[in-house]
C-alpha cells in the first residue's frame, strides 16, 4: 500500500499523508467525509524525500500513516497544519490537483517558469497560500513573486502560491461581461489606480470568495520565492472541454 | 425553400395527389341521403377519417423507422432504459388512479343518463372513449419519446441532420397520433350516431343537433384525462427537477445530467411525462374540443337559420374536414424539416419554421378550396385565415416574451446583478406585461372571426366563425405538436449524451438540438394556452346549446303528453315556478324530433306572425300558438287563447341567456365570475404547493441516498434511481387529486347553487383569469429559465457568478410556474367548460328546485 504525501494548499494549509491515490484523495477531501471542505480543494502531491529535509515528518510517512486495523487504507494522516508552504522546497512540489465541489480531480503538471517575454499587466492575482487576498498588479508573475517574497519589504511572505486570473475588458474599459467577479467597477478602479500611481500591487479584496474560480484562471498557477518560480499551466477551455469534460462541467458549475 | 430529396418530393406529390383525387371523386352537392334506414354521408366527408387513419399509419411508419435506428452503445441504452422504466412506472400508476376516477365518473354519468335521465344515454360511453384515446395518445407519445432519446444521441453522433430527423420524427409520432386518434374518434362516433345507432337500437335517426352535443361530451373524457396528465406530469417533473437541482446542484455541486445524482433519471422521466404525455393529452383535448364545439355550433346556426340539409351538413363537417386536410398538410410539413451539418441555432429554428410556415400557407390555400367546394360563405375562409395567423402571432409573441434574444428576458437577466429579489420582481413584471400579446391577439381574433361571419347580426354564425378560427389554428396540430414534443426528446438525448460521456462534437450537436427544443417547448405552451382561450368561447356557446338540449330532455321526461287536440300549458313545463321553452307534440315531423317524440320550441319552424307550424309524420300541418315565453300552446285547429294570438319566435341562444338572466346585473353571474377567478388562484396555489411537497420528499430522498451511500459521489456506488422515480410518481399521484377534483366539482356545485347563469359567470371568470394567469406563468417561467441560460452563455458574469445564483433562484421559482401551473390552467378552463356541458342536464333539472329552496330564485 503506497503512502502518498499531499499538501493541501488552499483555505487550510496542511501536510497530509494518505494511502489514497491523488484522484481518490481529492474526491475524499471534497465529498468523501462529513467534514468535507466547503468549495474547491487544491493540493499538491509532495515528494517525501525532497520534503524530508525541511519537514522531518515527511521522511516518516510510512511509519506515521498506517492502514486501519482492518487493513483498509488510511485516507488522511495530518502531519502539519500551520506554515507548511514556507517549509516545503519548491522542487518537492509535484503535480497540482484541482478538485471541484463534487470531487472531480484535474491534474496539472508543473515546470520552472522562465518568464520570457512576459507581457506587462494589468494582472489579477488570486493569492491562495499562505495568505489569500486578491490583488491587481502590473508586475508579471516572476516579478510579482520576487516582490511579494522580498524580505526587504516590510510586508512579505517567505513563499507564495497564487493563480493568475482573467482580467479581460470591454473596449470601453469595463470588465468583460462573462467575468463572475463581485464589484467589477472596484476592480477597474484598482487597475486604474495602480496604473497611475505606479504601485507594485493593490489589494482588491482581502478575503474574496473565489466564485466560479476555475473558470477564471488565465495562464495558470504559480508557486515561488526568491529562488525561482514554478508554473502549472492551465489548459485552454477547448482542451478542458475536449479532454477533461467531466471535470470542466463540474468546474463550470461553481 | 430547402431542396427536397427525391423521396420527399414523391411523398409530397403523393399526398397532394390524394387530396385532389379525394375532392374530385366526390363532387360538391353530394349530400346525405337515406337508404333502408341507414343514412349516408357525402363521399368527400370520408376524407376526414381517411386523413385520421393516414396520420396513424404515418405515425407507425415513423415509429418503425425510429425503432430500427441504431440505439447507441450499451451505456446509452442502459440510461435510456432507466428513463423508459421510470416513465412506464409513472404511467402504470397514473392510469390506475385515473382509471379509478374514470370508473367513478362513468358510474355517475351512467346514473345521470339511465336513472335520472338528465343526459343522453351515450354520454358515459363518449366520455370513456375520449379519455381512453387521450390516454392512448399520451402513452404512444411517451413510448416513442423514451425510445428516441438514445437513438437521437446516436443519430447526432452521425450528423446533426440525423439527430434532428430522429428527434423530430419521434415528436411527429406524438403529433400525428394525437390528431389521428382524435379525428378517428370524432368521425367514428359521427358515423355510428348518424348512420347506425337508430338501425341497431331502433327509433328515429338522431338529428344533427343531438349528434353533435353527444359527441361534445367525449371532450370531457379527454379533458379529464388531460388534466390528470398535465397536473400529475407537471408535479412529477418539477418535483424531480427541483429535488435534483437543490440537492444535486446546489448542495452537492454536481452538474445537470450527472449519473451520480439519484434524481437525474426521475428528472429525465419528468420531461417525458410532463412535456410529452401531458402536452399531448392537453392538445388532444383542445383539438377535439374545438372541432366538436364548432360542429355543434354549425348545426345550431343552421337550425336557427333554417338552412337545408346539405348546407347544415357542410357547416357540421367543415371543421372535421379542415382537421383532416390539416393532417395531410402536417405530414407534408414534417417531411420539410431537415437541416445541414454545422447548422446554428437560427438555421435549426428555420428548419422547424419552414415546416410550420409551409403547412400554414397550404392550409390557408386548402381552406379556400374547401369553403368554395362546400359552398360556404367566404367569411368561413377569413375566419380560418384569422385562426392560422393567430397561432403564428401567439407563437411569435411567446418567443418574444421568453427567448434570450429579446429584451424582456435580457431585462430580467440584468436584474440578476442586484440579486434574487430583483430577479423575482423583474420576472413577475415581465410575465404580467407579456400577457398583452396573446390576450390582445385572442381578443382581436375573436372579434374579427365573429365579425367576418356577420356575428353581430347572427350570433350563432359569428360563434361558428370563432370556433372555425380555433380549428384553423389547430388544423396543423400534427406538425405543431411534433415541434413541441421534439423539445423533451432532444433534452433527454442531451442528457443521454452527457451521461454516456459521448465525444464533444456529439454533445455540441445534442446541445444545439436541446436549445432549439427549449424554444419550441415555450412556443408550444403559448400555442396550447392561446388555442384553449379561442376554443373557450365556442365551448361557452356549446354550453348554452347543451342547456337547451337539457331543457328539451327535462321537458320530455317530466311531462306526459296530453292527447292530441288538448291544450298544452307550457307554464308548467319544468318546475312550476320556472317557465321552460319546451313542448311535447306527438306525431310531429321527424326532422325536428330529438329522440322518440320529444320536441322543443327552438327546433320549430316559425309560421307567419302568430303561430308555429309543424308537419307531422303523415305530412299534416299542425299549428301551435305560443307566446314568447312559452306560456300557452294550442294544437290545431287554432283556438284563440285569452282572446289574442302572440307571435312565436324561435328560441335563439340569446333567448336562453335571457331566460336565465345571464346579465352582469344578475348577482348570480357576478358571483359566478368571482368563483371562476378564485378557482384559477386556488388551483394554481394547490398545484404549486403540491410541487413543493413532492419536491420536499424528493430532496429528503436524495439527501438520504448521499448520506447512506457515500460511494455515490465517489462514483463507486450506483444511486437508487427507481426509488426517486417512485417517490416522484407517488407524490404526483397523491397531489394531483385535490386540484383535479376541484376542477370537476366546482362547475357542478356552482351550477346546482347558482343555476346556468352562475355557471356562465364561472366559465367567463375562469376563462379570463385563467388565460391571463396561464400566459403570465408560462412566460415568466420561460423568461426566468432563459435569463439563467443567457447568463450561463457568458453574460453578466456567466456561470457561477452572483448574478447566475440569483437567476437560478428565479428559474427555480419559475419551474412550477411554467411547467405545472401555467399549462394546467388551460386545461382547467376547458375542463370546467366540458364538465358544465356534460352536467348541463343535471343543472337544468335540479338547480331550479335548489334555488327555490334556498330562496335564490330560478
Amino acid at each position: 500500500m503506497k503512502t502518498h504525501l499531499y499538501f493541501n494548499c488552499y483555505q487550510t494549509e496542511a501536510l497530509i499523508a494518505s494511502h489514497l491515490t491523488p484522484e481518490e484523495f481529492g474526491a475524499y477531501m471534497a465529498v468523501g467525509t462529513r467534514k468535507h471542505t466547503t468549495g474547491n480543494v487544491v493540493f499538491f502531491e509532495v515528494d517525501p524525500a525532497r520534503a524530508a529535509a525541511t519537514v522531518p515528518a515527511a521522511g516518516r510517512i510510512d511509519e506515521l500513516c498506517q492502514p486501519h486495523p482492518d487493513g483498509s487504507p488510511r485516507r488522511s494522516k495530518y502531519l502539519s497544519t500551520y506554515r507548511v508552504l514556507e517549509h516545503l522546497p519548491i522542487e518537492a512540489l509535484g503535480k497540482l490537483y484541482l478538485v471541484t465541489r463534487d470531487g472531480r480531480v484535474l491534474a496539472l503538471d508543473g515546470e520552472m517558469y522562465k518568464g520570457d517575454a512576459e507581457p506587462r499587466g494589468p494582472n489579477l492575482y488570486a493569492e491562495l497560500s499562505p495568505v489569500a487576498p486578491r490583488v491587481v498588479s502590473f508586475l508579471p508573475p516572476s516579478r510579482f513573486v520576487k516582490f511579494v517574497t522580498d524580505p526587504a519589504n516590510l510586508v512579505h511572505v517567505p513563499r507564495i502560491f497564487f493563480a493568475d486570473q482573467l482580467l479581460d475588458r470591454e473596449p470601453d474599459g469595463r470588465l468583460a461581461g462573462y467575468l463572475p467577479y463581485m464589484n467589477p467597477e472596484h476592480i477597474v478602479d484598482c487597475v486604474n489606480e495602480v496604473a497611475v500611481a505606479e504601485k507594485s500591487a493593490k489589494i482588491v479584496e482581502r478575503n474574496p470568495r473565489l466564485i466560479a474560480f476555475y473558470r477564471t484562471i488565465r495562464r495558470g498557477f504559480f508557486v515561488g520565492d526568491q529562488t525561482g518560480v514554478k508554473i502549472y499551466p492551465y489548459p485552454s477551455t477547448d482542451e478542458l472541454d475536449d479532454h477533461h469534460h467531466l471535470w470542466w462541467r463540474s468546474a463550470s458549475l461553481d | 425553400m430547402t431542396k427536397l430529396t427525391k423521396r420527399s418530393r414523391s411523398s409530397v406529390k403523393l399526398f397532394l395527389g390524394a387530396l385532389l383525387a379525394g375532392l374530385a371523386l366526390f363532387p360538391p352537392g353530394a349530400q346525405a341521403a337515406s337508404l333502408d334506414g341507414v343514412r349516408t354521408v357525402p363521399g368527400w366527408w370520408w376524407l376526414a377519417p381517411i386523413a385520421g387513419a393516414l396520420a396513424l399509419v404515418m405515425a407507425y411508419v415513423f415509429y418503425q423507422s425510429i425503432a430500427k435506428a441504431n440505439p447507441g452503445s450499451e451505456r446509452m441504452q442502459e440510461i435510456a432504459g432507466y428513463v423508459r422504466e421510470g416513465a412506464y412506472a409513472y404511467l402504470r400508476r397514473q392510469y390506475k388512479v385515473v382509471g379509478l376516477v374514470f370508473l367513478v365518473l362513468v358510474g355517475l354519468l351512467a346514473y345521470m343518463a339511465f336513472v335520472l335521465g338528465v343526459q343522453h344515454r351515450l354520454v358515459p360511453f363518449a366520455f370513456l372513449t375520449g379519455g381512453l384515446f387521450s390516454g392512448l395518445a399520451g402513452f404512444i407519445g411517451m413510448k416513442t419519446a423514451t425510445l428516441a432519446s438514445s437513438r437521437t444521441a446516436q443519430g447526432a453522433s452521425e450528423s446533426l441532420n440525423r439527430g434532428l430527423t430522429i428527434a423530430f420524427r419521434a415528436g411527429a409520432v406524438m403529433g400525428l397520433t394525437v390528431v389521428g386518434l382524435a379525428l378517428i374518434d370524432i368521425t367514428a362516433w359521427f358515423v355510428y350516431l348518424y348512420k347506425y345507432h337508430h338501425v341497431l337500437f331502433g327509433g328515429h335517426p338522431m338529428n344533427l343537433e343531438t349528434i353533435t352535443v353527444v359527441m361534445l361530451c367525449f371532450g370531457m373524457g379527454a379533458s379529464t384525462q388531460a388534466l390528470f396528465a398535465r397536473v400529475g406530469g407537471g408535479i412529477y417533473t418539477k418535483a424531480a427537477d427541483v429535488g435534483a437541482d437543490l440537492v444535486g446542484k446546489v448542495e452537492a455541486g454536481i452538474p445537470e445530467d450527472d449519473p451520480r445524482n439519484p434524481a437525474t433519471i426521475a428528472d429525465n422521466v419528468g420531461d417525458n411525462v410532463g412535456d410529452v404525455a401531458g402536452m399531448g393529452a392537453d392538445l388532444y383535448e383542445s383539438y377535439a374540443g374545438s372541432v366538436l364545439a364548432t360542429a355543434a355550433l354549425g348545426v345550431a346556426a343552421a337550425t336557427v337559420a333554417g338552412w337545408d340539409g346539405t348546407r347544415t351538413f357542410a357547416f357540421l363537417s367543415a371543421p372535421i374536414l379542415l382537421a383532416g386536410i390539416g393532417i395531410i398538410l402536417s405530414i407534408i410539413g414534417i417531411f420539410l424539416v431537415r437541416t445541414h451539418e454545422g447548422a446554428n441555432m437560427k438555421a435549426l429554428l428555420g428548419a422547424l419554421n419552414r415546416g410550420v410556415y409551409v403547412s400554414s400557407v397550404l392550409i390557408i390555400a386548402a381552406s379556400w378550396g374547401m369553403v368554395k367546394f362546400l359552398a360556404m360563405p367566404t367569411g368561413v375562409f377569413w375566419a380560418i385565415l384569422i385562426g392560422v395567423l393567430l397561432g403564428i402571432v401567439i407563437g411569435k409573441g411567446t418567443e418574444w416574451a421568453t427567448a434570450a434574444e429579446y429584451k424582456p428576458t435580457q431585462a430580467i437577466a440584468d436584474q440578476a446583478v442586484t440579486g434574487p429579489a430583483t430577479v423575482i420582481i423583474g420576472g413577475i413584471a415581465e410575465g404580467m406585461l407579456s400577457t398583452w400579446i396573446p390576450v390582445v391577439a385572442v381578443c382581436a381574433g375573436t372579434l374579427l372571426s365573429f365579425a367576418v361571419l356577420n356575428g353581430f347580426n347572427d350570433l350563432l354564425a359569428g360563434l361558428y366563425g370563432v370556433g372555425i378560427a380555433a380549428v384553423g389554428m389547430l388544423s396543423t396540430l400534427g406538425l405543431t405538436l411534433a415541434t413541441d414534443a421534439y423539445g423533451p426528446i432532444a433534452d433527454n438525448a442531451g442528457g443521454n449524451a452527457e451521461m454516456s460521456n459521448l465525444p464533444k462534437e456529439v454533445r455540441q450537436r445534442t446541445d444545439a438540438l436541446d436549445s432549439l427544443g427549449n424554444t419550441t417547448a415555450a412556443i408550444g405552451k403559448g400555442f396550447a394556452i392561446g388555442s384553449a382561450a379561442l376554443t373557450a368561447l365556442a365551448l361557452l356557446a356549446s354550453y348554452v346549446e347543451e342547456v337547451r338540449i337539457g331543457i328539451h330532455r327535462e321537458a320530455a321526461i317530466e311531462y306526459v303528453a296530453p292527447a292530441a287536440g288538448q291544450d298544452y300549458a307550457l307554464a308548467s313545463v319544468g318546475a312550476d315556478y320556472n317557465k321552460k321553452w319546451a313542448i311535447f307534440v306527438p306525431g310531429a315531423k321527424a326532422g325536428n324530433r330529438e329522440e322518440q317524440q320529444y320536441y322543443t320550441l327552438s327546433a320549430f319552424e316559425g309560421a307567419g306572425e302568430n303561430a308555429i307550424v309543424l308537419l307531422d309524420d303523415a305530412g299534416v300541418e299542425r299549428s301551435l300558438i305560443i307566446n314568447e315565453v312559452g306560456e300557452l300552446v294550442k294544437d290545431s285547429p287554432l283556438v284563440d287563447i285569452n282572446g289574442k294570438r302572440l307571435a312565436a319566435t324561435k328560441a335563439s341562444l340569446r333567448d336562453f341567456m335571457t331566460l336565465y338572466d345571464a346579465s352582469l346585473i344578475n348577482p348570480k353571474v357576478l358571483v359566478g365570475v368571482f368563483i371562476g377567478v378564485l378557482a384559477v388562484f386556488v388551483f394554481s396555489a394547490l398545484t404549486m404547493k403540491a410541487v413543493g411537497r413532492a419536491a420536499f420528499a424528493m430532496v429528503q430522498e436524495v439527501r438520504r441516498q448521499f448520506k447512506e451511500k457515500p460511494g455515490i459521489m465517489e462514483g463507486t456506488e450506483r444511486p437508487d434511481y427507481a426509488r426517486c422515480v417512485a417517490i416522484s410518481t407517488a407524490g404526483a399521484q397523491r397531489e394531483m387529486l385535490l386540484p383535479s377534483v376541484l376542477a370537476i366539482a366546482l362547475p357542478v356545485l356552482t351550477g346546482l347553487l347558482l343555476n346556468v347563469s352562475g355557471v356562465l359567470g364561472l366559465l367567463v371568470g375562469g376563462l379570463c383569469a385563467g388565460f391571463s394567469m396561464a400566459v403570465f406563468m408560462a412566460n415568466s417561467g420561460g423568461a426566468w429559465d432563459n435569463a439563467k441560460k443567457y447568463i450561463e452563455a457568458g453574460h453578466l458574469g456567466g456561470k457561477g457568478s452572483m448574478a447566475h445564483k440569483a437567476a437560478v433562484v428565479g428559474d427555480t421559482v419559475g419551474d412550477p410556474f411554467k411547467d405545472t401551473c401555467g399549462p394546467s390552467l388551460n386545461i382547467l378552463i376547458k375542463l370546467m367548460t366540458m364538465v358544465s356541458i356534460v352536467f348541463a342536464g343535471l343543472i337544468v333539472k335540479y338547480a331550479p328546485a335548489i334555488g327555490h329552496w334556498l330562496n335564490l330564485g330560478n
